[in-house]
């Protein structure tokens, strides 16, 4: 490499014992880019700032909280009103969580969008899929930490849940808990999930996920193999290096994400009760239930569709089969690379029943997102009815509309930047 | 494209969360928080130590933070303010405990200090204007915003002597300053929030500038 003769003492001496510049010329400045990204690309880099934000935020928030069911309402308060600039760490961390799961949507459905599941990159869809399951058991155990009432009463309902499998259910909730109640036990315990078990799994998680994507390549939004054309030295003729032109974009879009991030932070850190919600501001009371019990915005669709089957069916309670389904909807995101049969990757070359069926996955994701929000009603729970078989069926019948439709030629190149 | 970006990011935010949108049986009257105007926190501060205090804790604030909040010299503060001895510093909890409450009142006067989070701060400003006669209560009222509350109605003598304008606004101001207990570092966030948003602002503008001259180059 001719680039070796520039190249400083201190950086010879650590490359001829770690490969420091090779590392970096591969995953940062030199790792080729498709010229055809979108904006649709940059929910990734944006979720690795904020990851990094909450692990901070988190830091110093787990200096001054105290995780005992006596204690842990107050020192959120103490944390909120004693600490230096505490209100901005808990703001941050609580928006954080918020702005983790908006981030985490967009990005899965730009995948959804442009087949980035696809051969050869099963295991990376695989991976970021896991680090949403990952990420929902941390949004989940961070969200019972202040010990609010809506603290204690959604873990009540969503360990509960546990307990509706058959036969061994209820000593697994039991075992899960430690307890017969959600009590200071299950919060302590929780708590050590949320900051060192689950962030060491995210952060490992996360690394697998862009390992395997800098050994493959990021997709584009026509889908095509960049890779099929590439010039002299190997690199893409369709791509561009990272540095400069990637990361300037990537710049700009984190000072556009930060304006709405601050906005929220600092003047609207209750998000109308979506960031924090105004029944969690009472401590925790085991004997007295709220009025309307719901889970943070970002579970909302799953809550709607585990409310939606209110039925028994082959000897399982509707409980467990509400709870079946809530969990099949947030597997069944895994399965897509081997759902999907159609000959192009990008719903851009799509036909029109894999842009319906899409369309249709997208409206039923807030429709339920918006009835698991509210209080039940039986209109609304018709409308979580069909809007459940609407999302499922983009996945299971994936199979049949993609192999039978007509799809659009794709180009061998990718078009024009 | 951005656009829509921004608004799948904010859509998530618009429905209304859950709160209880009107006071009860009737609509909430309109109440909107200013919390730069001192001498309205500190009169709700004097209403709710002189008529609240005895019945409902602060005990997540402490004594000497709202002294600075609300600028005023500790001194006076503590001859005024502080009946019971306690430092400055300590938090404002009470000496009524939960035994004696439920056996004297009927149920234990919760704690305020996060009262305008929990409820809306119009539900407060309603709340408590809205007493009314009703002989078959323990204590020969009700209200019309909680039914059957097991609070008396403590200001009863306020307002009885005061206009409606003038008792009106001894409520707009204690509601005031249950608002600014609840989150007292509003202010402060509020000013440094268009620091750093102005911040952003330039940050984001010369970011886009270089963003633009390097895709120039692609062309």
């Amino acid at each position: 490499m001719a680039a070796n003769e520039k190249k400083s003492g201190v950086v010879n001496w650590f490359d001829t014992r770690f490969p420091i510049t090779d590392l970096l010329e591969r995953h940062l400045s030199k790792y080729p880019a498709p010229t055809n990204l979108n904006f649709w690309y940059l929910f990734g880099f944006l979720m690795i700032v904020v990851l990094a934000m909450q692990i901070l935020t988190g830091l110093w928030l787990m200096m001054n909280y105290t995780n005992t069911a006596e204690e842990a309402f107050s020192s959120v308060e103490y944390i909120m009103r004693d600490v230096e600039y505490g209100w901005l760490l808990r703001y941050m961390h609580a928006a954080g969580a918020s702005a983790f799961f908006a981030l985490i949507y967009l990005h899965m459905f730009r995948g959804m969008m442009y087949g980035s599941y696809r051969k050869p990159r099963e295991l990376i869809w695989v991976g970021g899929w896991f680090t949403y399951v990952l990420l929902c058991a941390e949004g989940f155990t961070g969200y019972v930490l202040p010990w609010g009432q809506m603290s204690f009463w959604a873990a009540q309902v969503i360990i509960s849940l546990l307990g509706s499998i058959p036969i061994v259910g209820e000593d697994l909730a039991t075992w899960i808990r430690g307890d017969y109640l959600i009590s200071g036990i299950t919060l302590s315990r929780l708590f050590a999930f949320h900051v060192v078990l689950l962030p060491i799994m995210i952060i490992a998680v996360v690394f697998f996920h862009i390992l395997a994507l800098h050994e493959i390549g990021s997709n584009n939004p026509d889908g095509i193999d960049i890779k099929k054309h590439v010039d002299k030295d190997g690199v893409p003729l369709d791509s561009k290096p990272f540095y400069p032109y990637d990361i300037t974009h990537d710049i700009y879009a984190l000072g556009v994400f930060l304006i709405i991030f601050c906005s929220v932070v600092f003047f609207f850190p209750e998000g109308g009760g979506y960031v924090l919600e105004y029944v969690n501001f009472e401590p925790a009371n085991p004997l007295s239930t709220p009025a309307h019990i719901v889970p943070s915005w970002y579970f909302t669709p799953f809550y709607a569709m585990l409310r939606a089957v209110d039925f028994a069916l082959f000897g399982f309670t509707a409980k467990f089969l509400g709870f079946v389904t809530m969990a099949a909807g947030i597997a069944i995101f895994a399965a897509l690379p081997w759902l999907d049969r159609s000959p192009v990757k990008s719903i851009r070359y799509k036909g029109i029943l894999s842009k319906s069926f899409l369309a249709g996955f997208v409206i039923s994701f807030f429709v339920l997102g918006y009835l698991g929000a509210v209080p039940p009603s039986d209109l609304k729970n018709l409308l979580a009815k069909v809007f459940t078989v609407v999302y499922f069926s983009y996945f299971l019948l994936m199979p049949i509309y993609t192999r039978i439709e007509k799809c659009k030629p794709v180009p061998e190149r990718a078009p024009g930047y | 494209m951005k656009s829509f970006l921004i608004v799948l990011l904010f859509s998530s935010f618009s429905y209304s969360a859950g709160g209880d949108l009107n006071c009860g049986s009737i609509e909430c009257d309109d109440f909107s928080a200013n919390t730069y105007d001192l001498a309205s926190l500190q009169s709700g501060l004097t209403t709710y130590m002189n008529n609240c205090y005895g019945c409902h804790s602060l005990k997540y604030s402490r004594y000497n933070r709202i002294a600075k909040d609300l600028k005023i010299p500790l001194e006076i503060y503590q001859e005024n303010l502080i009946f019971d001895g306690s430092k400055p510093g300590e938090l404002m909890n009470i000496s009524l405990n939960e035994k004696d409450a439920i056996e004297w009142i009927g149920a234990k006067p919760p704690d305020l200090t996060l009262e305008a989070r929990i409820r809306k701060p119009a539900w407060i400003y309603t709340y408590l204007r809205k007493y009314y006669p009703d002989s078959s209560r323990p204590y020969g009222v009700n209200n019309e915003v909680y039914q059957n509350v097991s609070m008396p109605n403590v200001l009863e003598d306020m307002q009885a002597n005061l206009s409606v304008a003038e008792f009106d606004k001894v409520i707009y101001d204690l509601t005031n300053f249950l608002v600014y207990v609840a989150d007292p570092s509003a202010n402060t966030r509020k000013r440094i929030g268009v620091y750093v948003l102005l911040f952003l602002l330039l940050f984001t503008s010369f970011a886009y500038l270089t963003y633009r001259e390097f895709k120039k180059e692609l062309k």
